[in-house]
Protein backbone atom coordinates (compact mmCIF):
# COMPACT_ATOMS: atom_id res chain seq x y z
CA UNK A 1 0.00 0.00 0.00
CA UNK A 2 2.61 2.56 -0.94
CA UNK A 3 -0.13 4.71 -2.44
CA UNK A 4 -0.71 5.95 1.11
CA UNK A 5 2.82 7.31 1.37
CA UNK A 6 2.41 8.91 -2.05
CA UNK A 7 -0.99 10.38 -1.12
CA UNK A 8 0.55 11.98 2.00
CA UNK A 9 3.17 13.68 -0.09
CA UNK A 10 0.76 14.87 -2.77
CA UNK A 11 -1.54 16.25 -0.10
CA UNK A 12 1.28 18.19 1.58
CA UNK A 13 2.26 19.75 -1.71
CA UNK A 14 -1.29 20.64 -2.70
CA UNK A 15 -2.12 22.21 0.66
CA UNK A 16 1.08 24.20 0.92
CA UNK A 17 0.73 25.44 -2.67
CA UNK A 18 -2.79 26.59 -1.86
CA UNK A 19 -1.58 28.37 1.28
CA UNK A 20 1.25 30.00 -0.65
CA UNK A 21 -1.35 31.28 -3.10
CA UNK A 22 -3.44 32.68 -0.27
CA UNK A 23 -6.17 30.05 -0.40
CA UNK A 24 -7.48 28.19 2.60
CA UNK A 25 -8.75 25.15 0.84
CA UNK A 26 -8.12 22.89 -2.13
CA UNK A 27 -11.16 21.97 -4.22
CA UNK A 28 -9.45 19.82 -6.79
CA UNK A 29 -6.11 18.54 -7.97
CA UNK A 30 -4.72 17.12 -11.17
CA UNK A 31 -1.95 14.54 -11.04
CA UNK A 32 0.22 13.31 -13.88
CA UNK A 33 0.92 9.62 -13.34
CA UNK A 34 3.45 7.72 -15.42
CA UNK A 35 2.81 4.19 -16.61
CA UNK A 36 6.30 3.07 -15.53
CA UNK A 37 5.36 3.33 -11.85
CA UNK A 38 3.54 0.97 -9.56
CA UNK A 39 0.94 3.56 -8.74
CA UNK A 40 -2.67 2.83 -9.62
CA UNK A 41 -4.89 5.91 -10.08
CA UNK A 42 -7.89 4.44 -8.27
CA UNK A 43 -5.79 3.51 -5.27
CA UNK A 44 -4.03 6.87 -5.09
CA UNK A 45 -7.45 8.57 -5.28
CA UNK A 46 -8.77 6.33 -2.52
CA UNK A 47 -5.80 7.10 -0.28
CA UNK A 48 -5.98 10.82 -1.01
CA UNK A 49 -9.60 10.76 0.04
CA UNK A 50 -8.58 9.18 3.33
CA UNK A 51 -5.59 11.37 4.18
CA UNK A 52 -7.37 14.57 3.09
CA UNK A 53 -10.02 14.16 5.73
CA UNK A 54 -9.87 17.01 8.27
CA UNK A 55 -7.43 18.91 6.07
CA UNK A 56 -8.05 21.90 3.76
CA UNK A 57 -8.24 19.40 0.88
CA UNK A 58 -11.07 17.34 2.32
CA UNK A 59 -13.52 16.36 -0.39
CA UNK A 60 -11.30 17.67 -3.19
CA UNK A 61 -11.75 16.02 -6.56
CA UNK A 62 -8.74 14.23 -8.02
CA UNK A 63 -8.11 13.93 -11.74
CA UNK A 64 -5.37 11.77 -13.18
CA UNK A 65 -3.59 12.20 -16.48
CA UNK A 66 -1.70 9.10 -17.54
CA UNK A 67 1.77 9.75 -18.93
CA UNK A 68 2.95 7.11 -21.38
CA UNK A 69 6.43 5.73 -21.01
CA UNK A 70 8.89 7.12 -23.53
CA UNK A 71 12.48 6.19 -24.08
CA UNK A 72 15.62 6.82 -26.04
CA UNK A 73 18.22 4.36 -27.21
CA UNK A 74 21.93 4.69 -27.85
CA UNK A 75 21.22 3.65 -31.46
CA UNK A 76 19.30 6.89 -31.96
CA UNK A 77 15.76 5.61 -31.62
CA UNK A 78 13.41 7.54 -29.40
CA UNK A 79 9.68 7.50 -28.90
CA UNK A 80 6.79 6.02 -27.00
CA UNK A 81 7.39 2.52 -25.67
CA UNK A 82 5.14 -0.42 -26.37
CA UNK A 83 3.70 -2.20 -23.36
CA UNK A 84 4.79 -5.69 -22.40
CA UNK A 85 2.45 -8.46 -23.44
CA UNK A 86 1.59 -11.10 -20.82
CA UNK A 87 2.23 -8.77 -17.90
CA UNK A 88 0.08 -6.48 -15.86
CA UNK A 89 -1.35 -3.77 -18.06
CA UNK A 90 0.74 -0.79 -18.90
CA UNK A 91 4.26 -1.88 -18.00
CA UNK A 92 6.56 -0.56 -20.71
CA UNK A 93 8.62 -2.83 -22.92
CA UNK A 94 12.14 -1.52 -22.39
CA UNK A 95 13.57 -3.11 -25.52
CA UNK A 96 14.40 -0.76 -28.38
CA UNK A 97 12.13 -1.55 -31.34
CA UNK A 98 15.04 -0.88 -33.70
CA UNK A 99 18.00 -2.68 -32.13
CA UNK A 100 16.65 -4.62 -29.11
CA UNK A 101 18.91 -2.93 -26.55
CA UNK A 102 17.45 -1.59 -23.32
CA UNK A 103 16.33 2.01 -23.73
CA UNK A 104 16.63 4.81 -21.19
CA UNK A 105 13.30 6.06 -19.88
CA UNK A 106 12.64 9.73 -20.66
CA UNK A 107 9.04 9.77 -19.41
CA UNK A 108 6.70 7.54 -17.47
CA UNK A 109 8.11 7.71 -13.95
CA UNK A 110 6.22 10.80 -12.83
CA UNK A 111 3.73 11.29 -10.07
CA UNK A 112 3.47 14.99 -10.47
CA UNK A 113 1.03 17.47 -9.10
CA UNK A 114 0.07 19.47 -12.17
CA UNK A 115 -2.61 21.84 -10.93
CA UNK A 116 -4.66 22.56 -7.85
CA UNK A 117 -8.08 24.18 -7.95
CA UNK A 118 -8.40 26.82 -5.27
CA UNK A 119 -10.92 29.57 -4.52
CA UNK A 120 -10.67 32.72 -6.63
CA UNK A 121 -10.14 35.10 -3.73
CA UNK A 122 -8.66 34.36 -0.32
CA UNK A 123 -11.55 33.04 1.71
CA UNK A 124 -12.45 33.82 5.25
CA UNK A 125 -13.15 30.59 7.05
CA UNK A 126 -16.72 30.39 8.23
CA UNK A 127 -17.07 28.68 11.56
CA UNK A 128 -19.54 25.87 11.56
CA UNK A 129 -20.82 26.55 15.04
CA UNK A 130 -22.68 29.62 16.06
CA UNK A 131 -20.91 31.72 18.63
CA UNK A 132 -21.34 30.24 22.05
CA UNK A 133 -19.72 32.37 24.66
CA UNK B 1 13.81 18.48 2.42
CA UNK B 2 10.76 18.02 4.54
CA UNK B 3 7.72 15.89 4.25
CA UNK B 4 5.29 14.53 6.72
CA UNK B 5 5.09 10.78 6.37
CA UNK B 6 4.09 10.16 9.91
CA UNK B 7 0.43 10.84 10.05
CA UNK B 8 -0.90 9.22 13.13
CA UNK B 9 -1.53 5.60 12.27
CA UNK B 10 -4.74 5.31 14.25
CA UNK B 11 -6.17 8.41 12.65
CA UNK B 12 -5.30 7.06 9.23
CA UNK B 13 -6.82 3.69 9.87
CA UNK B 14 -9.93 5.36 11.23
CA UNK B 15 -10.30 7.58 8.20
CA UNK B 16 -9.67 4.63 5.89
CA UNK B 17 -12.36 2.73 7.72
CA UNK B 18 -14.73 5.65 7.34
CA UNK B 19 -13.94 5.84 3.65
CA UNK B 20 -14.65 2.16 3.26
CA UNK B 21 -17.87 2.51 5.25
CA UNK B 22 -19.10 5.19 2.91
CA UNK B 23 -18.86 2.70 0.06
CA UNK B 24 -19.06 5.54 -2.39
CA UNK B 25 -16.18 6.25 -4.70
CA UNK B 26 -16.37 9.96 -4.06
CA UNK B 27 -18.61 12.15 -1.99
CA UNK B 28 -19.92 15.29 -3.63
CA UNK B 29 -18.46 18.45 -2.18
CA UNK B 30 -20.47 19.79 0.71
CA UNK B 31 -22.50 22.81 -0.43
CA UNK B 32 -20.42 25.34 1.47
CA UNK B 33 -17.30 24.07 -0.28
CA UNK B 34 -18.62 25.03 -3.70
CA UNK B 35 -19.11 28.70 -3.22
CA UNK B 36 -17.31 31.14 -5.38
CA UNK B 37 -15.35 30.85 -8.58
CA UNK B 38 -12.19 28.76 -8.66
CA UNK B 39 -8.77 29.48 -10.01
CA UNK B 40 -6.13 27.04 -11.08
CA UNK B 41 -2.65 27.04 -9.63
CA UNK B 42 -0.13 25.44 -11.98
CA UNK B 43 3.07 23.80 -10.87
CA UNK B 44 6.28 24.42 -12.75
CA UNK B 45 7.71 21.79 -15.00
CA UNK B 46 11.27 20.93 -15.84
CA UNK B 47 10.61 20.99 -19.58
CA UNK B 48 8.45 24.08 -19.34
CA UNK B 49 9.89 26.37 -16.67
CA UNK B 50 7.97 29.39 -18.00
CA UNK B 51 4.59 27.74 -17.48
CA UNK B 52 4.23 29.63 -14.25
CA UNK B 53 3.69 28.10 -10.85
CA UNK B 54 6.49 27.24 -8.56
CA UNK B 55 9.76 25.50 -8.37
CA UNK B 56 11.58 22.59 -9.88
CA UNK B 57 10.37 19.14 -10.87
CA UNK B 58 10.95 17.57 -7.47
CA UNK B 59 8.78 20.18 -5.84
CA UNK B 60 5.69 19.03 -7.73
CA UNK B 61 6.65 15.44 -8.55
CA UNK B 62 6.63 13.27 -5.47
CA UNK B 63 8.48 10.40 -7.13
CA UNK B 64 11.14 12.75 -8.49
CA UNK B 65 11.51 14.03 -4.93
CA UNK B 66 12.05 10.47 -3.68
CA UNK B 67 14.74 9.97 -6.34
CA UNK B 68 16.34 13.27 -5.35
CA UNK B 69 16.51 12.21 -1.71
CA UNK B 70 17.96 8.87 -2.80
CA UNK B 71 20.61 10.89 -4.62
CA UNK B 72 21.39 12.71 -1.37
CA UNK B 73 21.79 9.38 0.45
CA UNK B 74 24.09 8.23 -2.34
CA UNK B 75 26.20 11.37 -1.91
CA UNK B 76 26.42 10.85 1.81
CA UNK B 77 27.43 7.20 1.55
CA UNK B 78 29.57 7.06 -1.54
CA UNK B 79 31.10 10.50 -1.75
CA UNK B 80 31.29 11.72 1.84
CA UNK B 81 32.19 8.39 3.44
CA UNK B 82 33.35 6.07 0.65
CA UNK B 83 30.85 3.37 1.60
CA UNK B 84 29.73 0.87 -1.05
CA UNK B 85 26.02 0.22 -0.63
CA UNK B 86 23.91 -2.72 -1.77
CA UNK B 87 20.15 -3.09 -1.48
CA UNK B 88 18.57 -6.54 -1.31
CA UNK B 89 14.89 -6.70 -2.10
CA UNK B 90 12.32 -9.33 -2.88
CA UNK B 91 9.40 -11.13 -1.32
CA UNK B 92 9.40 -12.57 2.17
CA UNK B 93 10.75 -16.10 1.86
CA UNK B 94 12.89 -15.40 -1.20
CA UNK B 95 15.90 -15.96 1.01
CA UNK B 96 17.34 -12.45 1.27
CA UNK B 97 18.58 -12.94 4.82
CA UNK B 98 20.07 -16.38 4.14
CA UNK B 99 21.78 -14.98 1.07
CA UNK B 100 23.20 -12.15 3.09
CA UNK B 101 24.42 -14.62 5.67
CA UNK B 102 26.24 -16.45 2.86
CA UNK B 103 27.76 -13.23 1.56
CA UNK B 104 28.94 -12.16 5.01
CA UNK B 105 29.90 -15.58 6.33
CA UNK B 106 33.41 -16.94 6.58
CA UNK B 107 32.94 -19.93 4.28
CA UNK B 108 34.08 -19.78 0.70
CA UNK B 109 34.74 -16.63 -1.32
CA UNK B 110 32.98 -13.63 0.12
CA UNK B 111 32.86 -10.22 -1.56
CA UNK B 112 33.51 -8.26 1.60
CA UNK B 113 36.09 -10.37 3.40
CA UNK B 114 38.04 -8.31 5.90
CA UNK B 115 35.81 -5.28 5.39
CA UNK B 116 33.69 -3.43 7.87
CA UNK B 117 30.09 -4.16 6.93
CA UNK B 118 26.95 -2.60 8.34
CA UNK B 119 23.39 -3.72 7.71
CA UNK B 120 20.09 -1.88 7.67
CA UNK B 121 17.03 -4.11 7.77
CA UNK B 122 13.52 -2.95 7.05
CA UNK B 123 10.63 -4.70 8.72
CA UNK B 124 6.95 -3.91 8.89
CA UNK B 125 7.16 -5.12 12.47
CA UNK B 126 9.59 -7.08 14.56
CA UNK B 127 13.32 -7.68 14.36
CA UNK B 128 13.68 -11.32 13.27
CA UNK B 129 16.00 -10.60 10.39
CA UNK B 130 18.00 -8.11 12.41
CA UNK B 131 18.51 -10.65 15.18
CA UNK B 132 19.75 -13.27 12.71
CA UNK B 133 22.23 -10.83 11.23
CA UNK B 134 23.50 -9.55 14.56
CA UNK B 135 24.59 -13.12 15.18
CA UNK B 136 27.11 -12.53 12.37
CA UNK B 137 28.73 -9.87 14.52
CA UNK B 138 28.00 -6.94 12.21
CA UNK B 139 26.30 -3.72 13.30
CA UNK B 140 22.63 -3.89 12.37
CA UNK B 141 20.09 -1.09 12.46
CA UNK B 142 16.50 -2.23 12.24
CA UNK B 143 14.01 0.18 10.70
CA UNK B 144 10.37 -0.56 11.42
CA UNK B 145 8.29 0.86 8.62
CA UNK B 146 4.90 0.53 10.31
CA UNK B 147 2.10 1.00 7.84
CA UNK B 148 4.51 1.37 4.91
CA UNK B 149 5.45 -1.72 2.99
CA UNK B 150 8.83 -0.45 1.86
CA UNK B 151 11.84 1.50 3.04
CA UNK B 152 12.26 5.00 1.72
CA UNK B 153 15.42 7.08 1.36
CA UNK B 154 14.47 9.34 4.29
CA UNK B 155 14.32 6.36 6.63
CA UNK B 156 17.63 5.03 5.33
CA UNK B 157 19.18 8.44 5.83
CA UNK B 158 17.99 8.46 9.45
CA UNK B 159 19.27 4.93 9.99
CA UNK B 160 22.71 6.05 8.81
CA UNK B 161 22.90 8.35 11.84
CA UNK B 162 23.24 5.21 13.96
CA UNK B 163 26.45 4.15 12.23
CA UNK B 164 29.92 5.59 12.38
CA UNK B 165 30.15 5.90 8.60
CA UNK B 166 33.86 6.66 8.69
CA UNK B 167 34.38 3.21 10.13
CA UNK B 168 32.28 1.44 7.52
CA UNK B 169 33.32 0.06 4.13
CA UNK B 170 30.13 -1.61 2.98
CA UNK B 171 26.47 -1.10 3.78
CA UNK B 172 23.81 -3.67 2.94
CA UNK B 173 20.17 -2.61 3.08
CA UNK B 174 17.67 -5.43 3.31
CA UNK B 175 14.32 -4.03 2.25
CA UNK B 176 10.91 -5.08 3.50
CA UNK B 177 9.67 -8.31 1.90
CA UNK B 178 7.62 -6.89 -0.94
CA UNK B 179 7.78 -7.09 -4.72
CA UNK B 180 5.71 -4.05 -5.64
CA UNK B 181 6.18 -0.99 -3.51
CA UNK B 182 10.00 -0.74 -3.42
CA UNK B 183 10.12 -0.31 -7.20
CA UNK B 184 9.12 3.33 -6.89
CA UNK B 185 11.42 4.02 -3.94
CA UNK B 186 15.13 3.84 -4.72
CA UNK B 187 17.21 4.17 -1.57
CA UNK B 188 20.45 5.61 -2.91
CA UNK B 189 22.52 2.42 -2.89
CA UNK B 190 25.09 1.63 -5.58
CA UNK B 191 23.39 -1.65 -6.40
CA UNK B 192 19.80 -2.84 -6.22
CA UNK B 193 19.62 -6.63 -6.19
CA UNK B 194 16.25 -8.36 -6.46
CA UNK B 195 16.11 -11.86 -4.98
CA UNK B 196 13.42 -14.31 -6.08
CA UNK B 197 12.92 -18.00 -5.53
CA UNK B 198 11.09 -20.72 -7.47
CA UNK B 199 8.77 -21.20 -4.49
CA UNK B 200 7.10 -17.96 -5.58
CA UNK B 201 6.18 -19.62 -8.88
CA UNK B 202 8.23 -19.43 -12.06
CA UNK B 203 6.02 -16.62 -13.35
CA UNK B 204 7.22 -14.33 -10.55
CA UNK B 205 9.36 -12.28 -12.93
CA UNK B 206 6.63 -11.47 -15.41
CA UNK B 207 4.30 -10.63 -12.57
CA UNK B 208 6.68 -7.92 -11.37
CA UNK B 209 8.41 -6.59 -14.48
CA UNK B 210 8.92 -3.05 -13.18
CA UNK B 211 10.95 -4.27 -10.23
CA UNK B 212 13.34 -6.13 -12.51
CA UNK B 213 13.62 -3.05 -14.69
CA UNK B 214 14.77 -0.86 -11.80
CA UNK B 215 17.19 -3.41 -10.35
CA UNK B 216 20.82 -3.95 -11.33
CA UNK B 217 20.93 -7.71 -10.88
CA UNK B 218 18.36 -10.48 -10.56
CA UNK B 219 19.28 -13.25 -8.14
CA UNK B 220 17.37 -16.47 -8.79
CA UNK B 221 17.81 -18.06 -5.40
CA UNK B 222 16.91 -21.48 -4.02
CA UNK B 223 17.71 -23.18 -7.31
CA UNK B 224 18.01 -26.43 -5.34
CA UNK B 225 14.26 -26.55 -4.67
CA UNK B 226 13.10 -25.68 -8.20
CA UNK B 227 12.43 -29.27 -9.25
CA UNK B 228 10.60 -30.03 -6.01
CA UNK B 229 8.13 -27.19 -6.57
CA UNK B 230 7.86 -27.82 -10.31
CA UNK B 231 9.37 -24.48 -11.29
CA UNK B 232 11.42 -23.78 -14.39
CA UNK B 233 14.37 -21.58 -13.46
CA UNK B 234 15.29 -21.17 -17.12
CA UNK B 235 11.88 -19.63 -17.73
CA UNK B 236 12.55 -17.14 -14.92
CA UNK B 237 15.91 -16.25 -16.45
CA UNK B 238 14.32 -15.85 -19.91
CA UNK B 239 11.67 -13.60 -18.41
CA UNK B 240 14.30 -11.34 -16.86
CA UNK B 241 15.95 -11.09 -20.27
CA UNK B 242 12.56 -10.23 -21.76
CA UNK B 243 11.43 -7.52 -19.33
CA UNK B 244 14.85 -6.09 -18.43
CA UNK B 245 17.36 -7.00 -21.16
CA UNK B 246 20.36 -5.45 -19.43
CA UNK B 247 19.75 -6.83 -15.95
CA UNK B 248 22.16 -9.74 -15.40
CA UNK B 249 20.91 -12.97 -13.85
CA UNK B 250 22.78 -14.92 -11.17
CA UNK B 251 21.49 -18.31 -10.04
CA UNK B 252 22.24 -19.10 -6.44
CA UNK B 253 21.38 -21.35 -3.59
CA UNK B 254 22.12 -20.00 -0.17
CA UNK B 255 21.46 -23.54 1.03
CA UNK B 256 24.08 -25.38 -1.07
CA UNK B 257 26.31 -22.37 -1.69
CA UNK B 258 25.90 -22.65 -5.45
CA UNK B 259 26.37 -19.36 -7.30
CA UNK B 260 27.48 -17.41 -4.25
CA UNK B 261 30.95 -17.05 -5.74
CA UNK B 262 29.44 -15.69 -8.98
CA UNK B 263 27.34 -13.18 -7.09
CA UNK B 264 30.39 -12.22 -5.02
CA UNK B 265 32.45 -11.66 -8.15
CA UNK B 266 29.71 -9.54 -9.67
CA UNK B 267 29.51 -7.38 -6.53
CA UNK B 268 33.29 -7.01 -6.45
CA UNK B 269 33.20 -5.86 -10.09
CA UNK B 270 30.49 -3.35 -9.40
CA UNK B 271 32.46 -1.98 -6.53
CA UNK B 272 35.57 -1.65 -8.64
CA UNK B 273 33.58 0.16 -11.33
CA UNK B 274 32.23 2.53 -8.75
CA UNK B 275 35.68 3.37 -7.46
CA UNK B 276 36.70 4.15 -11.03
CA UNK B 277 33.65 6.19 -11.91
CA UNK B 278 33.99 8.23 -8.74
CA UNK B 279 37.69 8.78 -9.30
ZN1 LIG C 1 18.20 0.96 -30.29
Amino acid sequence: MHELAIADRLLDRAVSAARDAGAERVDGLTVELGTATHLVPEQVAFCLDAVAEDTPAEGATVTFERVSARGECSCGWHGELETLAETVAGVPDRRCPDCGAEVELTAGRECRLKTVEIPEAPTTRKTDQTDQT
Amino acid sequence: MTYHATHDVDRLLASLARTITRLQPRQPLPPDRRRGPLRTHRFGHESDPEAGGSGDTAEADVLAAVRETAGDVHERLGHDHDVFAVELLGATGAGKTALLESLLGDEGPTPFAGERVGVVTGDVAGTDDADRLRALDVPVVNVTTGRDCHLDPERVDSALDDFDLDRLDVLVVENVGNMVCPADFPLGTDVRAVVVSPTEGDDVVRKHPLLFQVCDVAVLNKGDVAAAVGADVQRMADDVDHVAPETPVVRTSAETGAGIDELSAWLVDRRRERVHSHG
